[in-house]
């Protein structure tokens, strides 16, 4: 590991101009873009060589030594580099610049080693998604849902499916937990809330209110009954929800999800029902639903 | 900051006249809002949450999220109209189940395990009243969450089928009508269980009786929709609007069979809607003195019920108030005035359905139909009740 950061310290500038004269090469000689005798080299096993070599065959990936030496560098094993390459085969398209830049860009957010591998290997898709998109969820998630710097690297680090998420619509989730069930955002980030779906927490939700077992806190935070943490009842499994939390059979959870899922379609078309009518009245209501956040849907 | 209010003349427009009130017995409403405003399906929320929760126990959760969710119905088969077998076997086709007729069915067909097994069970059963075939209520099965579409008319402009919480023909059938019976549906308004009453054929004479006006103008819509004009002769069906604490006096001894379906605090209604909600402030009185109402149309339909005669109170409430306190205060009356009525047992009824609907467990008197998400009809009490003397 020390070794590898070692290398980490000098190689941001350096060895991009170093990859770049790399790649240019490539053209000119395009039977050694990437043979397997160089991946056995690069320390692959030899299965491990030929089944990276048919996915780069498959993909037609022209900057694949580049990516390799990238991933290495960062302190990865082949055995896991082949998993990510397998898990999203995107990568093979990419260059290892790019790559370098976005590694970059998640250490700025305060990923360090070890959480970056972590969330590299666990979701290599976020090596596909562009700079762009990584700082505009981090700054929706500062701006809109007033969450701290610390809590943003938390969440990237423990739900990076966020990123690939609708802006709007991860806001609105925000809003239905910051509101509706009144949670704040400590809290959140603890219970990892942001992997789930809105309407799997919609539904684990409204099951225990319904059931008499949550109740949003007033303004002063006060329930006439004890909730359940946040954490016991969103990142553990269905079984344990129904059986520690919600005490109910699995059963009755699904007829519930579908209830919810149709009531949430009516209200939904119902609203926009109202919208096509309320629109010859005021032209500069903004037609997009979500973009109006959930205060509005709360009627 | 007050706003400015002219106070040398106030004027109250009472009906018709114009009166001038002296300032000494002006009153100035008060201007803030002390009173904090909450809707009413919180109010009845709150108190189910406070009384049901002892009451049921363990069930008051699965029973509190099926109430707030939304309610399944069932499709009463109207035979009067052509389309009823056209109607049923399209509704068939798309899923639902006939939960009577299928159940006598597998009645059918039980007995070939039962004469190995226990020759007590096949006593009983042949003890148990026969479930008329003529009620036909379809309903899509457990679990199943798709809605009926509104029926439609037929060439005679009938409609096909009546839409009603499921539950709401077992105090129907637990009144076991047969052929030549005059029934009194004490308070029929909307019509549903009348509407099942008709459907067996069985009926000589029908009084249907409902005291609001208005309630009373509904049911004979949902007649008129449904039955053929000949059969609403004057002589086979009365549609009346007296008090119905009074009818006992008025007819009394004169029927086989009573329904008594009286108004309740509507569970499920109190706590999803918001509109003519029991638990409104205002309505506070009514509410309160809603037992003693039901004690007194029972002791009705009890007097009007001729000896022998059977009478089957039913709420859609879930509270011992008033369903097996109602019943018990009721019999200590009818006795003091030396009727002798005695508690029907009605365990054949749910044992028949209760693959269809949850029955609540151990009740002093009478049944009770719990909702429950993958079976979400009810809250139905029954209890049936025969004069002896």
């Amino acid at each position: 590991m020390d070794a590898s950061r070692g290398h980490m310290s000098f190689c941001s500038t350096r060895q991009d101009h170093h990859q770049s004269s790399h790649t240019s090469q490539v053209p000119e000689r395009p039977g050694a873009q990437l043979n397997i005798r160089s991946l056995l080299e690069m320390g692959f096993s030899e299965t491990q060589a030929d089944e990276m070599h048919e996915g780069a065959l498959k993909s037609r990936g022209k900057h694949i030594p580049s990516i390799l030496t990238v991933l290495l560098l960062l302190g990865l094993n082949p055995a896991s580099i082949l998993k990510i390459m397998q898990k999203c085969p995107e990568m093979y398209s990419l260059k290892g610049a790019e790559i370098q830049q976005r590694i970059d860009n998640l250490r700025k957010l305060g990923l360090v080693e070890g959480s970056l591998q972590r969330v590299i290997s666990h979701y290599p898709k976020v090596m596909v998604l562009p700079i762009k998109r990584v700082n505009m969820v981090s700054r929706l998630l500062k701006e809109k849902c007033h969450v701290t710097v610390q809590q943003v690297t938390d969440i990237l680090r423990d739900s990076p499916e966020v990123l690939e998420e609708d802006l709007a619509r991860l806001e609105y989730k925000f809003q239905y937990a910051y509101f509706r069930m009144g949670v704040r955002q400590a809290e959140m980030v603890k219970a990892k809330m942001f992997r789930l779906t809105l309407s799997m927490l919609r539904c684990r939700h409204c099951f225990l209110e319904r059931r008499g077992l949550y109740q949003t806190p007033d303004k002063k935070g006060q329930t006439l009954i004890l909730n359940p943490l946040l954490k016991d009842f969103i990142c553990v499994s269905e079984e344990t929800y129904l059986t520690q939390v919600a005490m109910a059979t699995a059963e009755e959870f699904h007829v519930f999800c579908k209830l919810i899922e149709r009531e949430q379609e009516e209200e939904f078309s119902n609203e926009e029902q109202e919208l096509d009518d309320d629109d010859d009245d005021d032209d500069d209501y903004d037609e997009k639903h979500w973009k109006t956040g959930y205060k509005r849907d709360k009627k | 900051m007050a706003a400015y209010i002219c106070t040398r003349f106030c004027i109250n427009k009472f009906k018709d006249s114009v009166r001038f009130i002296p300032r000494r017995y002006r009153v100035k409403s008060k201007w803030a809002q002390t009173r904090p405003k909450f809707p009413s399906t919180t109010i009845a929320l709150q108190n189910f949450d406070a009384t049901y929760s002892i009451q049921l126990g363990n069930l008051w959760p699965s029973v509190r999220v099926a109430m707030l969710s939304e309610q399944k119905y069932g499709a009463l088969i109207n035979n009067f109209s052509s389309t009823a077998s056209v109607i049923t076997s399209e509704l068939q086709a798309e899923g639902c189940i006939d939960f009577i007729g299928s159940h006598q069915h597998s009645k059918d067909s039980m007995p070939l395990h039962k004469d190995s097994a226990e020759v007590d069970v096949s006593k009983l059963a042949t003890q148990e009243p026969t479930i008329s075939p003529d009620i036909k209520c379809l309903v899509f099965p457990q679990g199943d969450i798709s809605r009926f579409k509104p029926s439609r008319q037929d060439s005679s402009g009938l409609l096909g089928y009546y839409l009603l919480d499921a539950a709401s023909v077992l105090p129907v059938l637990a009144l076991d009508l047969q052929l030549g019976h005059a029934v009194l549906d004490l308070c029929a308004a909307p019509g549903g269980k009348t509407l099942a009453l008709l459907q067996t054929h069985t009926v000589s004479f029908l009084l249907a009786n409902d005291s609001s006006g208005s309630r009373t103008a509904r049911l004979c819509k949902t007649l008129q929709s449904y039955m053929p004009r000949e059969n609403l002769e004057e002589n086979k069906i009365q549609i009346s609007s007296f008090d119905g604490c009074k009818l006992g006096q008025i007819e009394e001894k004169r029927f086989d069979r009573v329904l008594v379906d009286v108004p309740c605090t509507t569970d499920r209604h109190s706590v999803m809607v918001e509109d003519n909600n029991m638990f409104n402030r205002s309505r506070t009185k009514e509410r309160q003195r809603l037992p003693l109402l039901q004690i007194q149309l029972l002791m009705a339909g009890i007097h009007a019920a001729r000896p022998g005669g059977d009478i089957v109170y039913s709420t859609c409430s879930l509270s011992q108030l008033q369903n097996e306190c109602v019943v018990q205060q009721a019999i200590c009356q009818a006795q003091e005035m030396g009727i002798s009525v005695q508690v029907q047992d009605l365990g054949w009824l749910t044992r028949c359905f209760s693959n269809t609907f949850y029955f609540a467990p151990q009740l002093s008197v009478g049944e009770l139909v719990l909702p429950h998400l993958c079976a979400n009809f009810g809250p139905i009490y029954m209890c049936k009740l025969r004069r002896s003397n």
